[in-house]
């Protein structure tokens, strides 16, 4: 059995070491590029969204490396997601691949479900072995997002623009090699020391914009013409409440619980969207509310025809708390200078705004 | 009297004749807006962003005409009516976001269906409905049955008699028995029979679908909708083609695709709008079948906005042409 599994970000590397300490032949998918998109739009149907595209995309391409098990996530609910496990293994099927789609679904099989499923993959390894590694994956994740998290941090305020990313290519490769508790520890140390000693701009005063939208496309920076590096570039300070890990760790150890961090959002949301939609338009709604005097201003990225964010998108611009939002549609059709010129626009208008410090009323919608 | 105004969209031809009732038992008049014309799409996707769908935006069309001519809208948000099986997001979101486009709509009474969560939190909202117009319980369930009843009266008078769902709305309302005709024109001098597939939003919309069925008939074809299919059989087309139902009105598409494509038709026609998130993925399952199957023509219409009139007539005498062909060229083969 050769595994596979769709890109989201950096979590391949979590995933990488989590089948090489249960001995699973773990097959990575190419790094998504062009090449990716271009098989993953051509034999979509025209009107679903970039997240089905892309890793419809990566599931051809790591068919083409010989997997021959594919692991898709997502779970019933109103979103599509849920649907896309079956309709991609006909497509797959059509197109001549054997191949055995499983779909991980957390919040319907919850904790034990996955484990079980996990246990089978691993050709029934010993539960001991399958929790530690388990353990280290998780581990891996969290030093993923920290060391994130402090890049997002120093981008805004690096003298020399791109530094903060070139350490961050470097510290994303130095995780992928450690592979005992000790080593990444000292890699961590070592990368978040890195980024402490680059140079930064003593008077800037970075502007704060929020991100929120749809988790694939938050997440996965080739979806969004990785937004937040050009953010930073722009000098502006990026925050984002959806990390990997944290809805790892809410969603698989928390919720069955019945402690949900989405519960402070939810509820900022109400007065303007009284249940959830579905897919993370809610979380949009609320954390437009939630956060609007923390926030200088707010990206929203969603998927072209995503269902959820499109009822969030029309309710956003209604909200009494006021803040800047700007709705970036991501799919095939997108272009880079297309997304810089709306980003640059948007600075500028909030850089005006803290100017003048005037308080406009009107929300942008682009 | 109250006036409750019910937009004719969307759910409107699923739920009308039940809805009705259960209005009138509790002592308050049903306002229904007027057909779907150029203004009400107009006036409907002048608010919302370019993205929303087609049918929202002629839901809010209609909602817009009613502004001033009721006391109330029902918009419900139906989240699911089967075991597991959801809705999409745009029917979940519909009552917040009317509210939040169309600021000077009379108020909305919504109401969350959900029989995931199980009968008692069902039976509470529909008490939490009828309590904006009687404090009696009792009243509240005895309206909320004879609404029941009028539904399954209108299923089941849809599939014995096999007429669509404008008709048989018509024929609850009282204007019983007139004319019975249209539904059964000629049935000797049929050209061909082609079935629609498709959300009765659309299929019943004469126009946001420019008139198909009306277009279709008039060319001598016999035309078959989802309604006239018997539940069972539609659910076990459900489970051949997808593995299960996901979505809640899934046997309208895929269900009707899948028994139709091999319950001799000549032809079957999906309808479906642009940016549909659940269609776009169950016309393409019923696509995928159909081309496995090699034996029934299929063809997806997809509308939008911009549909121009005569690009739907041009596809449609292609695929019908190519259906007469198809027949004529199987009778020579059988002389």
């Amino acid at each position: 059995m050769r595994i596979g599994i769709p890109h989201m970000g950096s979590l391949y590397i979590a995933l990488k070491s989590l089948f090489e300490r249960l001995n699973v032949d773990y097959i990575a998918p190419p790094l998504t590029t062009q090449r990716t998109l271009s098989l993953g739009v051509k034999y979509s149907p025209e009107g679903l969204c970039i997240p089905f595209k892309l890793t419809l995309g990566n599931m051809i391409e790591v068919a083409e490396l010989g997997a021959d098990t594919i692991i898709m996530p997502g779970s019933y609910g109103t979103c599509r997601l849920g649907y896309y496990a079956r309709t991609q293994a006909q497509i797959l099927h059509d197109l001549g691949y054997d191949i055995e789609m499983v779909q991980l679904g957390v919040s319907e099989q919850k904790f034990f479900g996955l484990l079980k499923i996990i246990k089978r993959l691993a050709n029934n390894a010993p539960w001991p072995r399958i929790i530690s590694a388990l353990r280290f994956g998780i581990k891996k994740m969290n030093t993923l997002d920290r060391i994130e998290r402090a890049v997002q941090k120093v981008r805004a305020v690096e003298m020399v623009k791109g530094t903060a990313n070139q350490v961050y290519t470097k510290a994303l490769d130095a995780i992928d090699r450690a592979d005992d508790y000790r080593k990444l520890k000292e890699v961590e140390a070592e990368y978040t020391e890195q980024l402490d000693r680059i140079d930064r701009n003593p008077e800037a005063k970075p502007l704060i914009v929020g991100i929120t939208g749809e988790f694939y496309v938050v997440l996965e920076p080739f979806s969004n013409f990785d937004v937040e590096s050009e953010l930073g570039k722009l000098g502006v300070e990026v925050r984002r409440t959806t990390f990997t890990s944290e809805w790892m760790k809410f969603s698989l150890f928390l919720n069955p619980l019945g402690i949900n961090e989405k519960d402070r959002i939810h509820k900022a949301a109400l007065p303007y969207l009284k249940r959830d939609i579905g897919g993370d338009g809610w979380e949009s709604v609320g954390e437009k509310v939630l956060h609007s005097k923390e926030y200088d201003g707010l990206i929203h990225l969603a998927p072209f025809t995503c269902m959820p964010e499109i009822i969030a998108q029309n309710i956003m611009p209604r909200t009494r708390e006021d803040i800047p939002v700007l709705t970036i549609i991501c799919d095939e059709q997108i272009t880079k200078t297309g997304m810089l010129t709306r980003l640059e626009a948007f600075v500028d208008l909030l850089e005006r705004k803290r100017r003048v410090g005037i308080h406009n009323r009107q929300a942008v919608t682009v | 009297m109250v006036r409750i105004g019910i937009p004719r969209a969307l759910l409107y031809y699923q739920y009308y004749p039940a809805w009705k009732t259960f209005f009138e038992e509790l002592g308050a008049e049903v306002v229904v807006s007027a057909p779907t014309n150029q203004a009400t799409l107009a006036e409907g996707s002048a608010r919302v962003v370019a993205d929303t769908c087609l049918p929202v935006k002629v839901f809010l069309g209609h909602v817009l005409s009613l502004v001033g001519k009721c006391d109330r809208i029902f918009i419900p948000a139906v989240r699911s009516v089967q075991n597991k099986v959801y809705n999409c997001s745009k029917f979940l979101g519909l009552p917040d976001m009317t509210k939040a486009v169309v600021p000077e709509s009379p108020p909305i009474l919504d109401i969350d269906i959900d029989v995931n969560r199980g009968k008692r939190v069902l039976y509470q909202s529909i008490y939490k409905l009828g309590r904006h117009f009687s404090w009696n319980p009792v009243k509240i369930r005895r309206a909320s049955l004879a609404a029941w009843q009028t539904y399954l009266d209108y299923r089941e008078m849809m599939s014995s008699q096999k007429i669509a769902p404008p008709e048989a709305i018509e024929r609850m309302s009282g204007a019983a028995g007139e004319e019975t005709g249209t539904a059964s024109t000629c049935p000797d001098s049929t050209r061909a029979t082609i079935a629609l597939i498709g959300h009765p939003y659309l299929l019943y919309d004469e126009y946001i679908n420019h008139r198909l069925i009306h277009r279709l008939e008039q060319s001598g074809n016999r035309i078959l909708t989802p309604e006239i299919v018997a539940e069972e059989e539609l659910e076990q087309a459900v489970k051949k083609l997808s593995g299960g139902a996901y979505w809640t009105y899934e046997e309208e598409v895929v269900g009707a695709g899948g028994y139709y494509l091999q319950n001799g038709t000549d032809g079957v026609i999906g309808i479906m709008t642009f940016g549909c998130g659940p269609d776009s993925l169950m016309m393409d399952t019923v696509r995928r079948h159909a081309a496995r199957l090699k034996s029934t023509p299929f063809m997806c219409l997809t509308l939008e906005e911009h549909t121009a009139e005569a690009g739907v007539v041009t596809r449609l005498e292609a695929f019908t042409d190519m259906i007469y062909r198809k027949k004529r060229k199987e009778l020579e083969i059988c002389v």
